[in-house]
């Protein structure tokens, strides 16, 4: 009964973790089309009232047939850059849709196959691990990796390589102390920012006035005075504001507070941060990792007391051939799951039929017989094959586990 | 059930109607337009404000024509998001609350290192070491350890150094190579020659891989080149094998006298193999495969490694328990409570019985599961209960087994190893 009830697969419910991969080629599709709409509408209206103005002038007779030609050329500059643009968001969109084609039919496997116990549902999860993987190196700014391993496995379409690409740049740019890269995204995403609510431009243009006061140099304040009469006044946050003007009275290494901070270099760690946050929202991507909220939920599902006890567990070790090492002991996520609370569990499970050796340790009759036979103990005797010491069979003792 | 095959209908609608491509040929049809004009201009200048006059309708026409273009990929990326939202409408995206693990960028980047190298990906492992090295990650707080900075130096240090990746490369690169010669070329040797270096080991360990690795090449030997269909060509098989078991079996003779003997009288039935009590040593279609897996066992447990990758088990026990875990935090929010023990998860996590590994003793009377500090104790009767237990019942003195009728003293208890 139990155990049919642990092996159930709910497709529903386990493409949890999976929205995100739905959502991302959609979120790009739906940028692509407001900047298409918009480079677009600014074009025509350029277009139309051009033309206009140039027929006028010519029926008029105030222009001449050059000016009318030169006119012309100029809409047609503008419209092939109109063309080129939209051609470059065209296909940027149809890989989007190839992607989510390729995705929703990777997610729609999991609604054929019967149980979690089905060699299926293990190609399908070493595949999620895949995809999970390349999504953690490309977050962490390890391009060249993500691109080698979504290049062996052959995930490229269940992968988002290039959203990361541009990220990690402006990440970059913020981190080395440059502002200009994430203000250009922002403006490319001035309405969605809007709608979200977001403070990221206000920030920028904080830190930008921050730069300029900093320096202390007379010019640099006048021009800071300016910045901050044009991007800052209008700000809902009167104190804060207020405190900035404030700023021009405290030199830069001012131990009074607020100031200290508004100078401090973790400003710059913070905007980082504060980046970050508003792009993943705005693709609806998750804040952290699906690996680490994976791994998370994995490891405390699996861990056991015995994981990291200072005793070798008879049911799991390293040593004999007739257990298999668990994932929690192996060196590969031992220290990782250190802190991780561990699973918890209302009833004891342990190997039909126990019995106990004089040293304390508790075997499964059956297995113990078994791999004595196959390590050639001696007749009469039973060996531990976690410590090696040899008992006397008589010694074997039943017990009782409820 | 319906599975996504609704998204997927609703995701070829999109493709067909989401396209931006009539949009930039209608641009184009623009361009040709005041192309053509220019042209007329050019070959008659004085009717450039004739031209331009009837240019104006056509051209507001054509951007008409891309505004309805991009009209239509609105509708159908607006009835697209529908479909998703649908199907998704009571997932939440899992939030920071379920990771644990930001404040140890490093011991995680060790653990896709090792399992990169593990699973044969040499290439994209060094990348991976090498960027991972030059750009080391920066730890971020979690609920459980807000405060990550201060051991982050010494975590770096020891998990990108422990990993001696160029050691454990070595390794896994023998390991693939004994898997191709095993799988792909039928090629025992070098095997037999690594189960020979490790033997001691193994034969401590209780395994059977040097043996069982010999006996399929005797095997081998004496089927000759025959092919499983039971056809012989070569004759001198069985008298290869029996050269093979005298130079090699001596050194088995103690543990597997048996088997020996049994190999030994196959030697009499080998013109009628198929239908002899042999076949299933002899003609065992799996036998490569079975041979194989133990190995790779084998392997990794020697370097104290489980045989399939830990990554993998745990990012795919985590999948399983994330539903559970999700709702089990959503109720905790409603009633605003909060977990009572850090040490143990709140709620049971259901898996298939392929990720149980180690054993579990839960105390049936206090119903905590036994640490190193509370352990399990069998009392003289046989019965076992956790430590703490013990010493509630007894206060130090005689007590009754809380399941039977035998009484004992607490210090004939005794500790129990699971």
């Amino acid at each position: 009964m139990a155990e049919t009830t642990t092996t159930t697969l709910n497709p529903d419910a386990h493409l949890l973790l999976d929205q995100p991969l739905l959502r991302l080629p959609l979120e790009v599709s739906r940028k692509n089309f407001k900047a298409a709409q918009r480079a677009f509408e600014r074009e025509r209206d350029a277009l139309l009232s051009s033309l206009k103005a140039a027929g006028t002038a010519a029926l008029s007779g105030d222009a001449s047939a050059p000016a009318s030609l030169e006119s012309l050329d100029a809409s047609i500059a503008k419209l092939e850059a109109l063309k080129k643009r939209l051609a470059t968001l065209a296909a940027s969109s149809k890989q989007q849709s190839r992607n989510s084609r390729a995705r929703i039919e990777h997610l729609g496997e999991l609604y054929k196959i019967p149980s979690l116990v089905d060699v299926k549902y293990d190609e399908w999860a070493r595949v999620r691990l895949d995809r999970l993987l390349v999504d953690y190196l490309l977050r962490f700014g390890y391009g060249s990796s993500a691109a080698a391993l979504a290049r062996e496995k052959g995930i490229a379409e269940l992968v988002d390589v290039e959203a990361f690409v541009t990220c990690q740049k402006i990440e970059r740019s913020l981190r080395e102390g440059r502002t200009a890269e994430a203000l250009a995204w922002c403006g490319e995403n001035k309405q969605s920012l809007k709608k979200l609510g977001s403070d990221l431009e206000f920030q920028l243009r904080l830190q930008q006035y921050i730069e300029l006061v900093r320096t202390q140099n007379p010019n640099k304040i006048k021009e800071a005075t300016m910045h901050a009469r044009k991007y800052l006044a209008s700000h809902s946050d009167i104190q804060l504001v207020t405190r900035a003007a404030c700023l021009l009275a405290f030199p830069p290494n001012t131990p009074a507070e607020p100031y200290r901070d508004l100078y401090s270099p973790n400003r710059w760690t913070h905007l980082t941060s504060l980046f970050l946050s508003t792009h993943h929202n705005l693709l609806s991507l998750p804040s952290r990792p699906l690996l680490h909220i994976a791994l998370s939920a994995g490891l405390s599902a699996l861990k056991t007391p015995a994981c990291h006890s200072t005793y070798t567990s008879s049911s799991s070790n390293a040593s004999s051939t007739s257990t298999s090492v668990c994932p929690i002991c192996s060196t590969e996520l031992n220290e990782l799951a250190r802190n991780v609370p561990y699973a918890q569990h209302s009833k004891s499970e342990v190997e039909h039929d126990p019995v106990v050796l004089p040293n304390g340790r508790i075997y499964g009759r059956e297995r113990l017989r078994h791999v004595n036979e196959k390590m050639g103990t001696a007749k009469g005797m039973v060996r531990d094959p976690t410590d090696m010491k040899l008992f006397e069979e008589q010694e074997i003792k039943k017990v009782f586990i409820s | 059930m319906e599975g996504l095959d609704g998204l997927l209908v609703e995701q070829a609608h999109l493709e067909k109607k989401g396209s931006l491509q009539p949009a930039v040929d209608d641009v184009q049809k623009t361009i040709d337009l005041l192309k053509a004009a220019r042209e007329k201009i050019i070959a008659d200048p004085r009717s450039a404000g004739m031209t331009l006059a009837k240019l104006q309708n056509p051209a507001k026409q054509s951007m008409d024509k891309v505004n309805d273009d991009l009209k239509v990929v609105y509708k159908a990326l607006g009835n697209y998001t529908k479909a998703l939202d649908k199907k998704f409408k009571n997932a939440s995206l899992p939030t920071a609350e379920n990771d644990a693990l930001s404040s140890h960028p490093n011991l995680i980047n060790r653990a896709i290192a090792m399992h990169l190298l593990r699973e044969g990906q040499f290439g994209v492992a060094s990348t991976f070491i090498d960027e991972a090295n030059a750009h080391p990650p920066r730890p971020e707080p979690t609920p459980g350890s807000p405060n990550p900075y201060a051991n982050d130096a010494e975590e770096h240090k020891f998990a990108m150094d422990n990993i001696q990746s160029q050691k454990l490369q070595q390794e896994f690169a023998e390991m693939y190579h004994i898997l191709h010669e095993l799988r792909q070329k039928r090629n025992l040797d070098p095997a037999i020659k690594w189960a020979r270096k490790n033997s001691s080991v193994l034969e401590h360990r209780g395994s059977n891989l040097e043996f069982e690795l010999c006996r399929l090449q005797y095997v081998v030997l004496f089927m000759g080149s025959s092919t499983s269909d039971g056809g012989m060509q070569n004759t001198d098989g069985p008298m290869r094998a029996w050269a093979y078991a005298r130079s090699e079996f001596g050194a088995f003779q103690g543990r597997y006298s048996r088997e020996i003997e049994r190999l030994s009288g196959a030697l009499s039935f080998w013109s009628n193999m198929p239908d002899s009590p042999y076949r299933q040593t002899f003609h065992n279609e799996s036998a490569w495969e079975e041979v194989a897996h133990s190995f790779t066992r084998e392997f990794c447990s020697l370097l104290g490694l489980s045989a399939d990758s830990p990554l993998y088990i745990a990012a795919t026990a985590g999948a399983i328990a994330l539903p559970t875990l999700l709702k089990m935090q959503g109720i905790m929010k409603t009633k605003k409570t909060e977990w009572t023990t850090r040490q143990e998860m709140a709620v049971e996590l259901p898996l298939p019985p392929a990720y149980h590994f180690h054993s579990i003793f839960v105390c049936p009377v206090s119903k905590e599961q036994g640490t190193d500090q509370n352990p399990p104790m069998m009392i003289p009767c046989g019965h076992v209960i956790a430590k703490e237990t013990l010493e509630r019942l007894s206060k130090g003195a005689r007590f009754k087994c809380p399941y039977c009728p035998q009484e004992s003293h607490p210090r004939d208890a005794k500790r129990v190893y699971l």
